[in-house]
């Protein structure tokens, strides 16, 4: 199997295709999966595309901490230069995203260009509130009931819910009502990633590290390589999808409208076409330079 | 576990070999088995798999069979989508149909 030590961590990965490189990073609760039959197919024919999982998640080890953004850009730049990756266009999702922000913040000359769907970034959004505009599906509504907590005052909501979501699934609750993607939401087979999460939760740092903010404004003000941003019409991370727009003007910024923040699973289709315009034209600007 | 890279390994062996992979590769995870795994088998209805799972899976028989980039999407995906499940008959037809 291909397995990388990045610090205290051992990280699974893999790659398809042959080019350019583009790295895929998944948010949490999820893993390499996420992207391997959508984006990664879409782009192999051009692009070579590494696939990991980060520490906690799929097939990578669980350490007991090193989970903030800032800490899995050190797993994220030891890939890149373990496997000689840049430079590179790395393209992230949620938590995935804040991780990749810190990254192309920290070592600029590796990031090529950077796609951020999605991502809450701490700094810009401290917290999340159901007020943060946003559309609940049916399943959302349902499962928040399920709980039974007051999610008006939950200060994290993005993060409380899926964790709600894991242990509901753990104690056996069955939704009545599905979205076209469903965390933890794959049948029987559902169980083992909800109890890895709960894992995760519980045994390390992953909760509070979540909070951690990277990166200042003024820092994230300074990116200067090509950003792509899309962010779902639905999703409560719109605000920083907002702030990420206003502090980097030259960043291209896309609310794809009716979708919720699972939107690269739930609309590849929608994603697909959007990441591969922007990266022609980062070719395309290499190609005259 | 042993690994070839010969062409043309008849379909019995595939089915024995892919068994032994999937055995390790569930080892650990305190599945209880309705029955041995076999043709029927399903990944995820049996097996309980993930995606990931899957993804995985492709790697370690990959490597029992000592190939490298078969064309898996074809058997787990349709239309940008993982499929619903795959039997282990399904994934042993196709290595066959790699293999001939």
């Amino acid at each position: 199997m291909s397995f990388l030590q990045a610090g205290d961590a051992r990280l699974a990965w893999q790659q398809m295709g042959e080019g350019p490189d583009v790295v895929l990073v998944h948010g949490l609760a999820t893993n390499r999966a996420f992207w391997y039959a959508s984006l990664a197919q879409a782009l192999r024919d051009r692009y070579r595309v590494t696939l990991f999982d980060l520490r906690g998640h799929g097939y990578s080890s669980r350490p007991a901490s090193g989970y903030s953004a800032t800490a899995m850009a050190a797993d994220l730049a030891a890939l890149v230069d373990g496997l000689a990756l840049a430079p590179a266009v790395v393209i992230a999702h949620s938590y995935g995203g804040a991780v990749a922000l810190e990254y192309a913040l920290s070592a600029p000359d590796a990031v090529r260009g950077l796609v951020l769907m999605d991502a809450r970034i701490n700094t810009l959004q401290p917290r999340q509130w159901l007020s943060d505009g946003g559309k609940l599906s049916a399943f959302d509504k349902e499962m928040a009931a399920a709980d039974g907590r007051d999610w008006e005052s939950e200060p994290q909501l993005g993060l409380t819910f899926l964790e709600s979501m894991a242990r509901l699934r753990v104690e056996g609750y069955e939704p009545q009502n599905r979205d076209i993607f469903t965390p933890f939401g794959q049948g029987k087979s559902g169980l083992r990633g909800a109890r890895a999460f709960c894992r995760l939760m519980d045994e390390t740092t992953m909760r509070e590290d979540a909070l951690v903010p990277g990166a200042d404004r003024d820092a994230i003000a300074g990116l200067r390589m090509p950003l792509q941003l899309l962010y779902g019409g639905n999703s409560h991370n719109l605000p920083s999808g907002d702030a990420l727009a206003e502090c980097v003007p030259q960043s291209e910024y896309h609310r794809l409208p009716d979708v919720g923040h699972f939107f690269p699973l739930s609309h590849p289709e929608m994603v697909a076409p959007l990441v591969r315009a922007f990266l022609e034209r980062l070719d395309g600007a290499a190609a005259s330079v | 576990m042993s690994t070839a890279t010969d062409t043309s390994i008849p379909p019995e062996a595939i089915l024995a070999r892919l068994k032994d992979v999937l055995e390790d590769f569930i080892e650990d995870w305190d599945t209880e088995l309705d029955a041995p795994i076999g043709r029927e088998t399903m990944l995820l209805g049996d097996l309980e798999f993930e995606s990931i799972d899957i993804i995985q899976l492709v790697v370690a028989i990959e490597e029992a069979f000592g190939k490298r980039k078969l064309p898996f999407e074809q058997l787990l995906m349709k239309d940008g989508r993982y499929v619903d499940d795959l039997s282990v008959g399904q994934i042993a037809d196709f290595l066959h149909q790699q293999f001939s």
